[in-house]
């Protein structure tokens, strides 16, 4: 009976769980908890089934993995818990245990390989994707894939996220070769640039307004060109081993050159990074760095506010409202920051979002794997926004994503943008006016 | 009791997959083991199904169908419960009413509002805060609690103290007795008859499943004024509630923490900064028309002054307030950054009797050798010692819960209680022989049977087993529908 259920490396470590008293006072905070009102579904509930698990009173079995795999991995309860029980962390690792233990099989094996092994990780395949993406849309065959209805052959979610995809105008910011833009003005700080791989393909003019603003704002930016998928994904699969191999390799890169801080834009990406320490705690070779990196590593926001923002001097007028990714609010801590660059643009009228701290249902791929439970959470989201914005700001391209799966859905016409991507607005308005002035 | 027996179970199961559909009736073991406990840990038994009504209609059902079959079962809110109300030791099914969280009405004009049982406590306040009106009896677990669960327990909470717990905020109520009939108790004000409102408020679920529940709103105080006092002895601590009540204010709230408390929600995720070396922490509160307020504040102030208080301050704004209370709010969940395990206890004594008993708590906390942790509703004497354990070493439960044992002696002998808004569950069953004589108890299980004549709606709780003969004498069953 006594036989512990956690056999493979980097088992859910009991301090975590033995600090969860069971008080509850996490319940209401947990989206799926919200839906379904089961324990099982519920952040308590899930920490007791890992403790369970690691005194041996339940098998890794597809029954306990199902509570498991449901959790967004959304961090909420850990801003509701009183005693800092890093629920996260306990399910990434209960995660791993179970993909040693029965490893994807079939088409979720052909899936994981493809994009998590032989698409993300390699910057130059993600280009070639975005480039065929490019096609996709420019060479008329969206419109007659659209008219011939051969979208249909794709699920319903990954279907709309066809029709919600931005279009690709702007190549990749990594692809440019360039390593190094000098800061615009004075010269206040070197920092590096985290450009991920999605975000780099199918957001990449979020890439080039957050170099924009950072130069804007005296910063010199280094864009290392060795720079891998920060693993993110890997961690949230169970699929450790290969999270583990790209931060050490984004380690190697990143560290290379002394800069003030490593700067990303994409909230899950940036948990994920801050988060090496842990992740590479047993690596002998590489926990002291692991830990290095972890602590220069900024988000945007959290990082422009740190510096002093230079703010921007032309107006906006626009109504905005914004969502706070899980990543940035539960797992980072930052929701004020965002807010305050949003509100240093003149003109721009932020309103608040009625629960702005619930996840969407976006939740890395949770709304490829779940697309049931990231409906319903997509629709409650569509729904609080309040009537008159003309875009909902947010700081992760997950969201932007699920978000703009909802306009699609809902018909509505809110812009969805990147916190950066409005102060790029502002910044280049500016040069604009000032360009007139120049000129008249 | 004996486990449910396998074919009455899963012909209830089919039974309930039928009327709920397949999602709403949980069985595998995977998915029962998380309803083992609820936020009292130290007895776990999982229950043999869980089930989800959606309205009262299913409840009926589904209480008619356990009731005709002699299956034992018992409701459950959030699991958020202290003493282990909601703990299905004998193998009980669980009718989860999770799903009935919807407000039903609110009659702003009347003041008062109808909701279902698994409605968030704190949802309604928030529901009804724009127009001017809160739900005041607040809990700490009010983010996550149940109504229909606070009524089980006649739950009571920080500023229980001017406004009174539950049951003084509970109009009327849609019960489910235990034989499965829909009955309608109360409604309109001080109904003839007997006061079955305020019976039933607090059965901890052992008199019949509610499903709908009027309760009182309040007009929002014009203004809220808050006070944190920072002390270097308890006993001055102490002196100075009783102080501030002997003056003639009544605060919404008067609470107190110790130091080991203190380092607990200090390490937790809400610290406000008190500096480590204070012995108790005092956060008084005083709301109403906005008119005399400060004055009653500057009263609080001066009578901590009078009693050596290191440092004593006003909240500037809401925020600062609301830190306060958050801080307060999370002080039991905390404890786990201290200690793996805790028991609750919730004694009630006389206010003058503070220091004698928080002397006494502490020779307790040396001769078991736990660390007892101290928060309290101190304004109306109701003590929550939290003793802090490690169940994973041998023999520390056992000694938990015979040193909560003695805290409540402790409780009784200075003229108090054994609980004042956790209930009595599991935990403190043993207990009630302290506070009445067998025939007390015995009238009280005699009343429980004549609601419950089967003695099947959560069995086992509240009142000590043996008392044979009471269990035996059955009154005839009512008529089932």
């Amino acid at each position: 009976m006594n036989k512990r259920s956690f056999i493979y490396e980097d088992a859910p470590d009991e301090n975590k769980f033995s600090a969860c008293v069971h008080c509850g006072m996490c319940l209401e905070a947990c989206p799926t908890y919200q839906e379904t009102g089961m324990e099982m579904h519920s952040p308590r509930g899930r920490v007791y089934l890992i403790k369970s698990a690691a005194e041996g009173k339940l098998e890794l079995n597809s029954f306990f993995r199902h509570p498991i795999d449901t959790c967004l991995d959304c961090r909420a309860c850990e801003t509701a818990c009183p005693s800092n029980v890093q629920v996260g962390a306990l399910i990434e690792e209960t995660r791993g245990q179970f993909f040693q233990a029965d490893p994807p099989r079939g088409l979720s094996a052909f899936l994981h390989r493809l994009f998590l092994h032989k698409l993300f990780p390699y910057p130059k395949r993600m280009r070639m994707l975005g480039s065929l993406l490019k096609f996709y849309q420019k060479s008329g065959l969206q419109t007659l894939a659209r008219k011939l209805n051969l979208v249909k052959v794709l699920p319903d979610h990954l279907a709309e996220m066809e029709r919600a995809l931005p279009e690709l105008k702007r190549p990749p910011v990594l692809a440019s070769g360039i390593e190094v833009l000098p800061a615009i003005g004075e010269k206040r700080a070197s920092v590096a640039v985290v450009t991920g791989c999605v975000m780099d393909v199918v957001y990449s003019d979020v890439n080039e307004a957050t170099v924009n603003v950072l130069r804007k704002n005296g910063c010199e930016v280094w864009i290392p060109q060795n720079q891998t998928c920060c693993g993110a994904l890997h961690v949230h699969a169970g699929d450790r081993e290969m999270a583990k191999k790209l931060a050490k390799a984004n380690i190697d890169a990143f560290l290379a050159r002394d800069v003030d801080a490593i700067i990303i834009n994409a909230a899950g990406c940036g948990s994920a990074m801050k988060e090496y320490g842990e992740l590479l705690k047993n690596d002998k070779e590489y926990a002291h760095q692991a830990k290095q990196f972890a602590e220069k590593v900024k988000d945007v926001s959290q990082f422009l506010l740190e510096l002093g923002l230079i703010a921007p001097k032309a107006s906006l007028n626009m109504t905005v409202t914004y969502h706070d990714a899980c990543h940035l609010a539960h797992a980072q801590g930052i929701r004020s920051e965002p807010r305050t660059l949003l509100q240093s643009i003149p003109g721009l009228n932020l309103i608040e979002l009625p629960d702005a701290d619930r996840c969407c249902g976006s939740a890395g791929i949770y709304n490829l794997t779940h697309p049931e439970m990231a409906g319903r959470l997509l629709e409650r989201k569509m729904d609080d926004i309040p009537h008159g914005c003309d875009a909902v700001a947010m700081g992760n391209p997950g969201c932007m994503m699920q978000f703009a799966v909802g306009v699609v859905r809902h018909g509505r016409k809110e812009e969805i943008l990147h916190t950066v991507q409005l102060l790029d607005r502002a910044y280049r308005e500016e040069e604009r006016l000032q360009g007139g002035e120049q000129r008249g | 009791m004996d486990k449910v027996d396998k074919n009455k179970l899963n012909a209830f199961i089919q039974f309930a997959k039928d009327l709920l559909g397949d999602m709403y009736v949980l069985h595998r073991y995977e998915d029962l083991v998380a309803y083992e406990c609820d936020a009292y840990v130290i007895h776990k038994g999982a229950p043999s199904a869980v089930v989800f009504p959606a309205d009262t209609e299913q409840t009926a059902q589904l209480v008619r169908y356990l009731h005709e079959h002699e299956i034992p079962f018992l409701p459950r809110g959030a699991g958020t419960g202290l003493s282990g109300g909601a703990i299905p030791l004998h193998g009980e099914v669980i009718i989860s009413l999770t799903r009935m969280n919807k407000l039903l009405h609110v009659d702003y004009l009347n003041r008062r509002a109808v909701v279902q049982p698994g409605y968030i406590n704190l949802k309604l306040t928030h529901s009804i805060a724009a127009k001017g009106y809160y739900y005041a009896p607040d809990p700490s677990s009010q983010a996550s609690c149940t109504i229909g669960g606070n009524v089980g327990e006649n739950a009571g909470g920080a500023h229980c103290l001017k406004y009174g717990v539950t049951t003084n905020h509970v109009l009327g109520l849609k019960l489910v007795t235990c034989e499965g009939d829909v009955v309608e108790i109360g409604g309109v004000p001080d109904t003839p008859g007997y006061d079955l409102l305020g019976l039933l408020t607090g059965s901890e679920g052992t008199l019949g499943i509610v499903t709908e529940i009027t309760v009182r709103i309040l007009k929002t105080p014009q203004a809220v004024k808050t006070a944190l006092a920072l002390f270097d002895d308890v006993e001055d601590a102490s002196r100075a509630v009783s102080d501030i009540i002997a003056r003639g204010i009544v605060p919404a709230a008067l609470e107190m923490m110790d130091k080991t408390a203190i380092e607990g929600v200090e390490n937790g995720n809400y610290p406000v900064g008190y500096p480590r070396d204070i012995e108790a922490v005092l956060i008084v509160e005083v709301d109403g028309i906005e008119a005399g307020l400060q004055e009653q504040i500057d009263q609080v102030i001066e009578v901590c002054r009078q009693h050596r208080v290191r440092e004593v301050v006003q909240a500037k704004n809401d925020a600062e307030r609301a830190a306060w209370w958050a801080n307060r709010k999370t002080a039991f969940g905390a404890m786990g950054t201290i200690s793996p395990d805790y028991l609750v206890q919730d004694g009630v004594i006389p206010r003058t009797k503070l220091p004698e008993v928080l002397l006494k708590i502490r020779k307790i906390s040396e001769r078991y050798r736990l660390r007892i942790a101290n928060v309290f509703h101190a304004g109306d004497g109701n003590l929550h010692p939290l003793i802090l354990f490690d169940a994973r070493v041998p023999g520390e439960t056992e000694r938990a819960v015979k040193a909560g044992s003695e805290v409540l002696k402790v409780c009784v002998e200075v003229g108090g209680s054994i609980t004042g808004e956790h209930g009595v569950g599991i935990e403190k069953m043993e207990d009630m022989r302290v506070l009445f004589t067998e025939e007390e108890i015995a009238a009280q299980t005699d009343i429980r049977d004549v609601f419950n004549p089967r003695g099947l709606c959560n069995p086992g709780k509240m009142f000590p087993q043996p008392a044979r003969c009471v269990e035996v004498k059955k009154p005839a069953s009512m008529e089932i529908s």
